[in-house]
């Protein structure tokens, strides 16, 4: 099966102030497949992801060299470049993080803030899309009666999969996701496995895991960040 | 340490006590006579031996709710540039700047008002010195707003970088974030920071009384002169003691006590409802 090329990275550095964490890295990351990125923790992982949809800018002192290219409708873009609106590059690009970070406000109010930041606020589909996000990530049952709740009541698991559901309410067509079963219990860890076979149909998913089960039964490509390199092989 | 703590919140409590006590028992000719309650409605009209408050109430009512009119934005703004959204240069400068205004003597504000602000709006009314319940409700909004701005850019700067960083990871621009995430997530600080400002606005008294006019008479405009409780307390404490004017004095201390007692109230009520909320 021939896949096409969906991020095309070369020649990236990363740096938090003097210390590199990334070093001259080059990769490719193929259209509908599940990377797993795996390696010993503080060697970048996290870092890395956050080049993808440059939230590193965020961040005081850290600088990035080199390109990352993303294909949007069919062509390839440099997300460095002048012309790349970041709203549109992280409405692409979504991404969970390793710790959950509810917004402080209600639970339904987490999942539609992306709606609401895109000026896509009509009442009725809101809900509709809501549903349906927190019904992908097998979280409906466990909220629906407390949507108004504040978010940062939930489990930790609950907190999780609600993140993740927000990242999924626009539809990305890259999916971060670090080390998303991290806070699960086995059940909802198998759930977010299913997932992320359901989400290859349609994202480029990129994913930290520790867990070499996770892996084997998840993804297409394993690569491992260790000392500043990224390297890999391809399995299945 | 604890020791210590404790000391010094027993002695500050005491002394508190000891001051309403006192201004009690020194206005109690004024209670005994049923003239307290009077006097806080009714006009300042010597020759006919009426001293009532009312003028003086709503002199400090007027000029330091429209000091807050105009110091809340001014302060939001600020704050908003501080934690976040001004580069990270300029945020230092404006921090830097904001607390060394909480150390200028308020005389200096005064001087400032005087000869800067008071002539501009003199030409701005028309009519009049200058001297009114504009100018020194702008200059004391400017007084207030340290106070303000530091409250709301340490409240501010409590809503955690992983939050900002997971609006920011939506496609939330910094204003939006601020917006949406952290100004709703800061509703307590910010009416903190309101009654704070405006306890330090009713509380001042140089500038209310070196340019707000200190006419005893209830204004009726912008431009009107006005005289608020401290401003009359300091004049009269000036001039006189042992006359019938001198003992309104008391029944002033009174009036500023309750407002602040109300607005440490209310800070207490605000704190059990959010806590409650959250
Ligand atoms: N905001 C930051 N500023 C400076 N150094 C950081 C920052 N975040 C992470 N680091 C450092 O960068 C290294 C890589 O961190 P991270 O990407 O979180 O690794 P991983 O996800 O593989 O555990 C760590 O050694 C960490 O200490
Ligand atoms: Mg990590």
């Amino acid at each position: 099966m021939s896949r096409m090329e969906k991020i095309r990275i070369d020649d990236l550095s990363f740096a938090y102030g003097k210390r590199t964490i990334l070093n001259r890295v080059e990769a490719r990351f193929m259209e509908n497949t599940i990377t797993a990125i795996t390696g010993p923790s503080g060697q970048g992982k996290s870092s890395f992801l956050m080049v993808l949809n440059r939230l590193w800018e965020t961040i005081p002192g850290a600088h990035v060299t080199g390109r990352v290219n993303i294909r949007f409708d069919g062509e390839f873009r440099d997300i460095h470049h002048r012309s790349m609106p970041l709203t549109r590059l992280r409405r692409t690009v979504g991404m969970v993080f390793q710790t959950p970070n509810p917004l402080p406000m209600s639970v339904a109010g987490n999942v539609a803030f992306p709606l609401k930041l895109a000026g896509t606020g009509k009442r009725k589909n809101t809900e509709e899309r809501v549903e349906k996000a927190l019904s992908r990530v097998h979280l409906w049952d466990e909220v629906k009666d407390r949507l108004k709740d504040d978010a940062r009541k939930l489990s930790g698991g609950q907190q999780q999969r609600l993140c993740m559901a927000r990242a999924l309410v626009f539809e990305p067509e890259i999916l971060l996701l670090d080390e998303p079963a991290s806070s699960l219990d086995a059940k909802a860890a198998a759930g977010i496995e299913d997932l992320m076979l359901e989400l290859k149909n349609t994202c480029t998913l990129i994913v930290v895991s520790h867990s070499m089960d996770q892996v084997r039964r998840t993804a297409d490509r394993v690569l491992t960040l260790e000392s500043g390199e990224l390297h890999g092989c391809e399995s299945s | 340490m604890k020791p210590f703590f404790f000391i010094s919140a027993v002695i500050s409590a005491c002394v508190s006590v000891c001051i309403v006590l006192f201004m009690i028992i020194l206005g109690l000719p004024l209670f005994r006579e049923g003239l307290f309650f009077s006097m806080l409605t009714s006009p300042w009209n010597p020759s006919n031996g009426v001293f009532g408050l009312y003028p003086m109430i709503i002199g400090t009512l007027g000029i330091s709710s429209l000091a807050l009119v105009f110091g809340f934005p001014l302060s939001l703004g600020t704050a908003a540039l501080i934690s976040g959204l001004a580069p990270k240069p300029l945020a230092a400068v404006l921090r830097k700047t904001v607390q060394a205004m909480t150390g200028i003597p308020t005389v200096v504000y005064g001087f400032i008002g005087v000869f800067l602000l008071v002539p501009l709006i003199r030409n701005l009314a028309g009519e009049g010195s200058g001297m009114c319940i504009l100018s020194s409700a702008l200059l004391l909004s400017v007084l207030i707003s340290p106070t303000m701005i530091l409250t709301f850019s340490d409240t501010f700067d409590q809503v955690p970088v992983k939050t900002r960083m997971a609006a920011t990871a939506l496609g939330a621009t910094p204003v939006q974030t601020f917006l949406w995430v952290v100004l709703p997530a800061s509703k307590k600080g910010l009416v903190t920071g309101l009654i704070l400002g405006m306890g330090r606005a009713m509380g001042d008294t140089l500038i209310a009384l070196m340019i707000s006019g200190n006419a005893i008479a209830v204004p009726d405009s912008l431009f009107s002169p006005a005289r608020t409780l401290t401003a009359h307390i300091a004049l009269v404490i000036a001039s006189d003691f042992d006359s019938p004017e001198f003992k309104t004095l008391f029944a002033c201390g009174l009036v500023l006590y309750g407002f602040t007692a109300l607005s440490t109230l209310a800070v207490r009520a605000i704190d059990t409802v959010f806590r409650s909320e959250s």
